[in-house]
């Protein structure tokens, strides 16, 4: 009937449009999360402006463009929002396939650069140019290690008993290791916090987590013991403790006592955009880099850093809902990783600049100057709205 | 549901992570609340502190002038070479790299210093770090020139023009005027010095010192913003140096030159006159004091030997430090013996201890008593000067102008022994004295004032208990039964007891009467200004740049005399006849002088050190009616004070009213009367 047949078309053409509405509210394009993308670039703004005022005085008085550094961290920033986008629309679920050549070409490029191809600076052994472009693979290594990882736990179905923890725990020593002997603390103090958060989040028994703990304490004793750790390093880890003393000021506490000068300087408003001394009359080493918090905090005072922390809480809490609503346990671990990562770098870098941790040498997320770093973050963010774009 | 529930497990551990995460965010905000909120103040001067230098500039001296207006001491432009320390070298005081070595060694050549000394010159830590170091003041404009024009080989060196102290009369007044010094690192320490900074100049001598405050003017200041690796990037604040203020003295030049001068040349000459032995008489040293008889300002003031003060800018060397200060001389130029040495005034003294015994009612103006040749007591005989002759019944005037010691050998015993007889006795000598200027402090401003002393009962047992232990082992160490050690022995027993010979040995400025030559002046001043004993002073006024007074000093009556008419005519009448009368002690080295147009009073004395060549002492003034000036000369072992110091008295009087210019004055020595 030709009523019938309408009817029942109707009907199938009404199901079909339902269904593709409902196709099209969880095509993964509508679940973009815009928070954790503008976050992320409110934190790149705030830190293109502190790096110009970092080095404008500087870069000036040598007859140099103020914006030199700016320019270089723009193309870093297009690069990485390119990186973030392919990152967030291949599903991530095929980056568990590519996992083993992610880890392979890590290390790969690690080893390259504690041989000759790599550039040495300020002691440590991290980058190798490329094209005239400096690539620090270690950025790059905490993508690999963190897929690799959270791969493989995720082949353990929830349940990682002890062999699996061991061969994870052999997967991650060999960049850890790599990393050490540039030597670069901070970022193998990262890897071995995100092995620990991996852990803990992948269900690992809390008895192998303790046991793990114990035995990464016994480590760091031993390191110590054993002269592993250059004595620039153990002056540098141990130069925060006594930043008053003002003899030390060619020491390694001169760091820190210049950084905590610039950022209590600045008081609870700041000094005013370009109105740090410290910042602009360079008494704070690294200012642009490692020390770029040390800008915002005098420039823009309590205040200033206060929405520079905040930014960085919405990232967290973003990420974890993320970690909680990913589909599957590879997404939880990936997303829950990504935040351990963040927090640990923003709480190891900026502690170290208001003096409660060692000065260990790692960016401040999104806003230190530095290409590599800033492209894996917003890789990383591009990560993030992969696994919540693909939740259902 | 399985329990747990993977998921559950799963939130729960995520939950876990999240805690973690809050509270090491915690932990930084509350790091930043305190650094930025609660402790913000004290980072904010750290701050200030690491990129503000303050930079001293120097301001100029003020310059000081005779009465007319003369300068003694000016500032002048001086070429010198400074070096950034900074740009030279490392922090650890060594050249920074193989350039700024070579640098280091082209100064060197260039300045006549190795290569050491450039690099202790540079690191001396006395100056501001960012304010150039210098190196060198004084060089010749060539060397200056080479450095300008050659400016690529020495980077960091500037040529800068600085004042330094200039002294267009060279020696002239070099003990009034002092001297300048670095500032050392006790002054720094020092309440009184805080607006000094290391590297300053304070005056160290005479007017330069005590005029320190008004001299020195104002340090500007230059507030520089400067980048850690110390470049100076702008100038936040300045303040412009405030020269200082210009003291006007009581000096007269052109006496001043002259009294140098004849007091030298009068030394010198008196070298030539022989003594009894067939030596020559040695005159050592002396000086010589002017003073305005009405104010007490001091019209001229010379020491002889005296120094450079140029040798002492911009540093004095080694050599001249040791020159001036070698003790074997006993040159020692940098004292001002005007003040700064004490003799026994020797009969000098004679119109203290003459007006005492008349305070004391021993005698009057008028009584007489006996000019023996010697005055007898306990087996010891004190003779007069003239040895053995009897000059018969004298008043005061007569004693004064014979200087007869008999005379107050008799008057003091007897007072002595009035005194012996009080409870507590009122030793008449020294309250009298004391109106004189005797004893005490003037008050002059010049440092290294010496008070002198005059001598009594107090004094006595205090230096004795002083100098007991020591007499006392020498009288032990001494030969048993000689007459040393009985002599010691006694000393260390009875030696605290005031006896009959010291009031005696007093009376006439011996014993261990001591005063110093600005003390015979300033009480001869008394005399000539009807009793009224004025502070000796050499600053009249402090004159700002612009010419305002900002301080006028007044003449300062600080002592009196309480002589009345008779009293102080008997003292005045014998100093006239000491000159002009033909019987007086000082008349040999007067004759020819014009007595008529220009009456002079004065005393001549001849004091005795032990074993030493007896030192000359002349004071007096003139004229006689109205006095103007007031002159006191000492010369150490030159004799009798009738002499040697009456003739340079002489000279000078005769060129003060005009009679002689200097350069046709003459040293005609007196007859060699030893009183």
């Amino acid at each position: 009937m030709e009523i019938g047949y309408s009817e029942d078309r109707r009907q199938r053409m009404m199901r079909d449009q339902v269904q593709s509405r409902w196709m099209a509210a969880y095509a993964p394009v509508r679940h973009l999360d815009p928070v954790l993308v503008l976050t992320a670039l409110a934190l790149t703004a705030i830190g293109l402006v502190a790096i110009y005022s970092a080095k404008l005085v500087a870069l000036t008085s040598q007859g140099r463009s103020p914006s030199e550094y700016v320019s270089n961290q723009l193309i870093a920033l297009v690069l990485g929002i390119l990186v973030m986008v392919i990152l967030a629309v291949l599903d991530y679920r095929y980056l568990r396939v590519f996992a083993p050549a992610l880890y392979g070409l890590s290390l790969i490029l690690l080893v390259l650069t504690i041989t000759p191809l790599g550039t040495e600076i300020n002691g440590s052994q991290r980058w190798i140019v490329v094209g005239g472009f400096q690539l620090q693979p270690s950025e790059l290594a905490k993508l690999a290690v963190l897929v690799t990882l959270a791969s493989f736990l995720h082949n353990a179905k929830g349940e990682p008993h002890g062999g699996y923890v061991a061969a994870a725990l052999a997967l991650v020593l060999a960049p850890i290791g790599l990393v050490f002997v540039q030597p670069d603390l901070g970022t193998s103090i990262v890897f071995m916090w995100l092995t620990a958060v991996l852990f803990l989040i992948s269900g690992v028994k809390v008895r192998y987590l303790f046991g793990l703990t114990a035995a990464g304490v016994g480590a760091v004793v031993f390191a110590l013991q054993t002269e592993l750790i250059q004595a620039y390093q153990v002056s540098r880890l141990t130069a925060f403790l006594n930043a008053g003393d003002a003899s030390a000021a060619q020491s390694a506490a001169f760091q820190t006592r210049q950084s905590l000068i610039a950022v209590g300087s600045g008081q609870f408003a700041g000094k005013g955009l370009f109105q740090g001394t410290q910042t602009s009359l360079s008494y704070v080493p690294e200012n642009h880099t490692d020390f770029i918090f040390t800008v915002i905090g005098e420039e823009f005072g309590f205040l200033g850093a206060s929405v520079v922390l905040g930014l960085y809480l919405v990232l967290v809490w973003r990420g974890l809902r993320i970690a909680i609503l990913a589909k599957d346990d590879f997404g939880t671990y990936v997303a829950g990783g990504i935040v351990a990562i963040l927090t640990l770098q923003v709480f190891i870098n900026i502690g170290m600049t208001v003096g409660i941790m060692p000065v260990t040498g790692l960016p401040l997320p999104f806003v230190s100057y530095g290409g590599t770093s800033l492209i894996v973050w917003f890789g990383m963010v591009g990560m993030l709205l992969n696994i919540h774009m693909r939740r259902f | 549901m399985a329990s747990p529930s993977p998921d559950a497990s799963a939130v729960l551990r995520l939950t876990l992570l999240s805690v973690l995460v809050i509270a090491l965010f915690l932990a930084l905000f509350a790091r930043l609340w305190f650094l930025q909120v609660l402790a913000g103040d004290r980072y904010v001067e750290l701050a200030d502190n690491n990129s503000l230098r303050s930079v001293p500039s120097e301001a100029p001296r003020g310059s000081i002038l005779g009465s007319d207006g003369e300068e003694l001491v000016r500032n002048r432009p001086a070429l010198t070479i400074s070096a950034d320390r900074q740009t030279l070298l490392d922090s650890e005081g060594e050249p920074r790299d193989d350039e700024a070595a070579r640098v280091i060694d082209r100064l060197g050549e260039l300045l006549e210093l190795t290569h050491d000394e450039v690099i202790a010159r540079l690191g001396s830590q006395r100056r501001s770090a960012l304010a150039p170091v210098t190196l060198a003041i004084d060089v010749a404009p060539e060397i200056a020139f080479a450095v300008r024009e050659q400016q690529e080989l020495f980077p960091g060196v500037v040529t800068e023009t600085l004042p330094v102290r200039e002294y267009p009369e060279g020696v002239l007044a070099s003990h009034l005027v002092g001297y300048l010094g670095e500032i050392s690192q006790d002054e720094l320490l020092d309440p009184a010095f805080t607006d000094y900074r290391g590297g300053d100049l304070v005056g160290r001598a005479g007017l330069e010192q005590v005029y320190e405050a008004d001299l020195r003017g104002v340090t500007g200041e230059r507030l520089l913003l400067v980048n850690a690796r110390g470049n100076v990037l702008d100038i936040q604040r300045e303040r412009d140096a405030i020269q200082g203020d210009d003291l006007v003295t009581t000096i007269d030049m052109d006496l001043q030159r002259a009294v140098e001068q004849l007091l030298a040349d009068g030394i010198i000459a008196s070298r030539d006159l022989l003594r009894d032995d067939g030596q020559n008489m040695p005159s050592v040293a002396g000086s010589a004091v002017v003073l305005d008889a009405k104010t007490g300002g001091v019209l001229a003031m010379a020491s002889y030997p005296s120094f450079d003060p140029r040798e002492f800018v911009g540093g004095v060397s080694g050599d001249y430090w040791r020159f001036v200060n070698d003790r074997q001389e006993e040159q020692l130029p940098l004292i001002n013996r005007a003040i700064s040495e004490v003799y026994p005034p020797g009969s000098v003294f004679k119109t203290a201890s003459g007006a005492a015994m008349l305070e004391a009612g021993l005698v009057g103006p008028r009584s007489q008593v006996n000019c023996g040749p010697s005055f007898e007591l306990g087996g010891i005989s004190f003779r007069n000067w003239n040895r053995g002759v009897n000059e018969g019944p004298m008043d005061l005037s007569d004693a004064l102008m014979r200087s007869c010691d008999t005379y107050f050998y008799d008057l003091a015993y007897q007072q002595f022994q009035r005194e012996q007889n009080q409870d507590e006795p009122d030793e008449v000598l020294i309250r009298v004295a004391e109106r004189f200027g005797f004893g005490v402090s003037l008050g002059i401003d010049l440092p290294g004032e010496q008070p002198g002393r005059v001598p009594g009962r107090q004094w006595r047992r205090d230096y004795h208990l002083d100098m007991r232990e020591g007499l006392c082992s020498a009288a032990e160490a001494a030969e048993a039964g000689s007459d040393q050690q009985l002599l010691l022995d006694d000393l260390c027993q009875f030696g605290g007891a005031w006896r009959g010979g010291d009031a005696v040995n007093s009376s006439i400025g011996q014993g261990d009467v001591l005063a110093t030559p600005l003390q015979v002046a300033a009480s001869y001043q008394a005399i000539a200004n009807e009793g009224v004993l004025m502070r000796p002073y050499l600053g009249a006024r402090i004159v700002a740049q612009d010419g305002t007074v900002v301080r006028e000093i007044q003449p300062e009556a600080i002592g009196d005399l309480q002589l009345d008419d008779d009293e102080l005519g008997v003292i005045k009448e014998g100093l006239e006849r000491v000159v002009m009368d033909a019987r007086g002690t000082g008349r040999t080295a007067f004759s020819g002088f014009p007595i008529d147009r220009y009456p002079v009073a004065g005393k001549t004395g001849t004091a005795e050190i032990g074993g030493r060549i007896p030192y000359a002492w002349f004071a007096g003034y003139a004229p006689v009616d109205d006095p103007e000036i007031v002159i006191a000369v000492n010369v150490e072992q030159g004799g009798g004070g009738s002499q040697t110091a009456a003739p340079i008295v002489r000279n000078i009087f005769e060129h003060y009213f005009g009679l002689v210019d200097v350069e046709d004055a003459e040293f005609e020595a007196g007859a060699e009367i030893l009183d």
